[in-house]
């Protein structure tokens, strides 16, 4: 009976026992299937050393795919302090090679860290300096692959591309406002260390690094480089102090090339200065318009109505009263009476502050906030200015006189271009784009496509054909002849405003400008060319601005093989300039007949025969005198 | 009495162990055993030479009759007491570990708490077997023997040795309660270990730190959660079928002296869920054999000898997977046949020596 008790505590502690190695089997099967991965993971943490290999920047390319900024392969120096034996004689070794001190060197092999990088001599080294360290064949120094960022044109576009640190970091232009797309994903080769840092035996991983996503501008790079020549071409000619050229598709609102100098290279950031390097100018600078702005001041009116530019006429007697102020023309003596459209030809200020009076400031100034002065633009790039206007209370009579020529307001290029091709393209303002879609790195497929952004209608569509209409004028017959392109239509206003100093205009140091669009009736192509201070010749939008608008319009002309447009105004000829005859269609015509309807140009005949079967330049076209003419003969 | 053979199972399976035991300190000891000694063998060699004394000491005991124990119980545990206050005297006793627990002879060393373990079974038998009739009497007949127990846990706590104090108690009061104590007498025993407990810990905080690892060893995991967190990035990592053999990452420096009271978390590593089943198995083999054992006799000093023995030994082997897993803090005790350790290589095998003797007899 006794027995039979013990005997059945015995079992009960059998059978706590039994339940008690469950627990435990449940817990181990728990901790070993359930959290298999949590732990595996936070031990891989552990036991696993990443050396790490810097991904590519996605490319930046123009509209086109032509790369613009790219990566080339360096290596860096890495290494594990842990796996390092004889640290004396590496320390020596590394700092021979590496130009570096001994002491310098000793405290990078002796680092208690797990991965030592040598910053910045051991980084982006050179093939040579790279295969002299493989060659010393030490444990624990490693040279791992390194991305590094290339500029394959140096200057071009460089504001806008901007540079990256040596941490492949964006830090300007693009390469920042877009440095979350286009930074890669860094890959390592991992392998296993013991407790204390010791390479393992065992086998290694490497995670290949994953590319940045390609950046695709609207830039175009032909034009860009077009641009790039006239500015270098401006600046040796008239050493100005700055100067810069925007060009835009009004129809959207995309940037097809910018630039301004001073400028810097982005390979080699360094050398410049920060001021030069972060001043964009044509979304950073801000100053007096002068009169490129009349042209907003000419759509309002038309748009309101308060004058009609073929009917309505002022007399410049060379100033005006305004307030007890008097305003002069910037032509002494006047233009004497015209219409308002020779108002513009002329760019007469008297004229234009007439028709800001008729306008008024409500008026005038609600225009000038629709066109999108006085804010920024929201182009996707940094640094970009606002301008400043005068608020609506402190506009008396003189405020509203010199605002209506583009005086005591100040705006940055970009606002002029985006507000301008409002003014020309049917009255629509577009947000200015600098970036056209982005890609992916290695099938090259889009993953998004930026589109256009309307932001308002800010005058009808026939209001903004006649101020083509008049700004064409301009060109042909006005102060804007400069920049006339024979069989092609283009339109345009010159500025020349003076630079504030101090609260002072400054004399003799203006910004000369020139804000001109092609084709006039239908434009495509909006430049803008600003240059401040030239030096050597008369200070004038139309004498210096106009022709390098002119320079750009030709090379877009060639680029995009534009074809002549079919009918032109011919231009206003005074006596110094070379005379342009419409060429006749002398098809058929015999040889005889031929010469006599071009007499104005040399005639060079081939082929066998007497009749005209082909001719070159073709008829219609507006040709230099004395140029010469092909014809093909045959019976 | 008619003579038997031992119970071949149970000394095949208890062989089984320590030969695996024997591998697997080799697999988790030999990058230490290198660093440390430039003898990657080192270890094992140790471990080798104690697993042959102990076969030999198993055999001669399994051939020795139990019946000796109980007439020299109270000079064994004369002896015991000697040695466990000998060893609490510093330029005797040597300390590893934190604790003053070691007799060092050589290179190999001795822990008289492993040999108390033994002779306070031996002794707790006798006395439960030979007072049969007074023990219902609590006050009579269990106070004397609680009293002895207590001098025993003392010494042993003033080494101090936890792990092995709590395999101590645990297995003579399993020993009082097959005995046929009233079971309202373990509730209040339960009670003042528990009061107990928390004077230990307010003596000692760190042992409160051990607890609060357990319970969330990521609050300190350079601290006192360093082990816990070690050994679960062993066992986690190991799956179902383990990393292979001598694969384990974490005995490379992380899981300090793997081949002791960790061991079971490198079994896991290498041989996964699997090889923990196998351990696990044998384990309860061994303690269901010794039990069979226990239940068969009839002398009821053979009965609480083999049930304390075999008790004990399971006991210990519960602790030490506890802690392992993180059940419960770390108390520091090892496992029995497969940790590294001389004396409790030893004091196992003897204990299934003993039982081997009394199955012969039953």
């Amino acid at each position: 009976m006794f027995l039979k008790e013990k005997n059945v505590r015995i079992k009960i502690s059998f059978i706590i026992v039994i339940v008690l190695i469950m627990a435990i089997i449940i817990r181990v099967f728990y901790i070993q299937i359930f959290k298999y991965d949590e732990l595996n993971e936070l031990a891989e943490g552990l036991w696993s050393r990443n050396l790490p290999i810097t991904a590519d920047r996605g490319l930046i390319t123009d509209r086109n795919g032509q790369v613009l900024a790219t990566n080339i392969t360096t290596t860096s120096l890495v290494l594990i302090p842990n796996q390092i034996q004889d640290k004396e004689q590496v320390a020596k070794d590394l700092a021979e090679i590496l130009g570096t001190t001994y002491d310098a060197m000793y405290k990078h092999v002796n680092k208690k860290t797990s991965i030592e990088r040598v910053h910045p001599e051991g980084r982006q080294l050179s093939y040579e300096v790279a295969e002299r360290i493989d060659n010393l064949n030490y444990d624990g120094v490693y040279l791992l692959r390194e991305s590094k960022r290339y500029y394959p044109y140096d200057n071009l576009l460089a504001h806008t591309l901007g540079y990256v640190g040596i941490d492949n970091q964006g830090l300007s232009g693009i390469e920042l406002a877009y440095d979350k797309y286009l930074t890669g994903k860094d890959g390592a080769i991992k392998y296993f260390s013991d407790g204390k840092g010791h390479r393992l035996e065992l086998s290694e991983v490497y995670e290949a690094p994953t590319p940045g996503v390609d950046v695709a501008l609207t830039i175009d790079l032909d034009i860009q480089l077009a641009v790039e020549r006239e500015l270098d071409n401006v600046m040796s000619k008239y050493n100005p102090e700055q100067a810069l050229i925007l060009v835009m598709d009004p129809n959207n609102g995309e940037v097809l090339a910018m630039s301004s100098r001073p400028n810097f290279n982005p390979n080699y950031y360094q050398q410049s200065t920060t001021e030069i390097i972060n001043r964009n100018l044509p979304i950073w600078m801000t100053y007096e318009p002068g009169s490129t702005f009349k042209i907003i001041t000419l759509a309002s009116s038309i748009e309101e109505q308060t004058v009609n530019i073929f009917k309505d006429t002022f007399h410049d007697s060379g100033s005006i009263a305004v307030d007890g102020a008097r305003i002069k023309c910037w032509k002494s003596g006047g233009h004497g009476s015209q219409t308002i459209l020779e108002v513009v030809q002329n760019s007469c200020n008297p004229g234009f502050v007439m028709l800001g009076q008729k306008l008024g400031k409500e008026k005038l100034f609600k225009y000038i906030n629709d066109f999108g002065f006085g804010k920024k633009t929201g182009i996707d790039l940094n640094g970009e200015g606002s301008g400043i206007l005068f608020s609506l209370d402190n506009v008396g009579p003189v405020e509203l006189a010199t605002t209506a020529f583009g005086q005591g307001i100040s705006v940055t290029p970009i606002q002029q271009v985006t507000a301008v091709s409002a003014a020309i393209n049917g009255g629509k303002l577009y947000q200015p784009m600098i970036v056209k879609r982005l890609l992916e790195p290695e099938t090259k497929t889009v993953i998004e496509e930026k589109s256009s952004t309307l932001v308002r209608q800010v005058i009808s569509e026939e209001t903004s054909s006649l101020v083509r209409y008049a700004l064409e004028t301009v060109v042909n017959s006005g102060t804007g002849k400069n920049a006339y392109i024979e069989n092609y239509r283009v339109g345009g206003k010159t500025g020349t405003a003076q630079k504030v100093q101090d609260g002072h205009y400054l004399v003799g140091n203006y910004i000369v400008s020139f804000m001109g669009f092609m084709p006039a009736d239908k434009p495509d192509y909006v430049v803008y060319v600003a240059i401040d201070n030239p030096k050597g010749i008369t200070q004038y939008g139309g004498t210096v601005s106009a022709p390098i608008a002119k320079n750009v319009f030709n090379s877009i002309i060639s680029i995009k093989n534009l074809p002549p447009a079919s009918e032109v105004t011919p231009r206003e000829y005074t006596w110094l300039d070379k005379k342009y005859y419409q060429l006749p269609n002398v098809y058929g015509m015999s040889k005889k007949e031929a010469s006599a309807a071009i007499k104005q140009f040399k005639v060079e005949f081939s082929g066998v025969g007497d009749t005209v079967i082909y001719q070159t330049p073709a008829a219609n076209i507006y040709v230099e005198e004395g140029s010469t003419i092909k014809l093909l003969l045959s019976n | 009495m008619k003579q038997k053979h031992f119970d071949i199972i149970l000394l095949l399976s208890v062989i089984a162990l320590a030969v695996f035991g024997l591998i697997m300190i080799y697999s988790s000891s030999y990058i230490w055993a290198e660093y440390k000694f430039n003898d990657p063998y080192k270890f094992v060699k140790a471990q080798l030479i104690f697993f042959l004394i102990s076969l030999f000491i198993m055999c001669i005991l399994s051939k020795i009759d139990y019946h000796l124990y109980q007439n020299k119980a109270n000079l064994i545990l004369f002896g015991c007491f000697l040695l466990l206050v000998l060893v609490l005297i510093p330029g005797i006793g040597k300390i590893r570990n934190g604790s003053r627990s070691w007799f060092g002879i050589g290179s190999l060393g001795i822990q008289p708490s492993e040999f108390a373990k033994i002779g306070l079974i031996i002794f707790v038998s006798k006395y439960l077997s030979s007072n049969d009739k007074s023990i219902k009497s609590i006050v009579k007949g269990i106070f004397p023997i609680l009293l002895i127990i207590g001098v025993f846990f003392l010494l042993i706590m003033l080494e101090p040795d936890f792990g092995t104090a709590m395999v101590i108690v645990l297995t003579l009061v399993s020993i009082i309660f097959i005995s046929g104590v009233k079971l309202s007498f373990f509730l209040k025993i339960g009670l003042v270990g528990l009061v107990g407990i928390v004077i230990l810990i307010a003596l000692a905080p760190y042992r409160l730190e051990r607890i609060m690892s357990f319970l969330n060893p990521w609050t300190d995991p350079l601290g006192s959660g360093f082990q816990i967190i070690q050994s679960l990035y062993a066992i986690g990592p190991g799956g179902l079928l383990g990393q292979g053999f001598l694969n384990s990452r974490q005995k490379h420096f992380y899981l300090p002296e793997p081949q002791t009271d960790f061991i079971f978390s490198i079994i896991s590593e290498e041989f996964g869920f699997l090889g923990v089943l196998i351990v696990t198995s044998l384990l309860l083999i061994i303690f269901y054999r010794s039990l069979k054992v226990s239940l068969s006799c009839e002398d009821t000093f053979a009965k609480y000898l083999s049930f304390g023995l075999s008790f004990g030994l399971i006991v210990q082997s519960l602790l030490n997977l506890m802690v392992v897993i993180g059940l419960i803090p770390v108390t520091g005790v090892t496992l029995p046949f497969l940790s590294y350790g001389g004396s409790s290589l030893l004091v196992s095998m003897a204990s299934i020596g003993i039982i081997l003797n009394i199955s012969k007899n039953h």
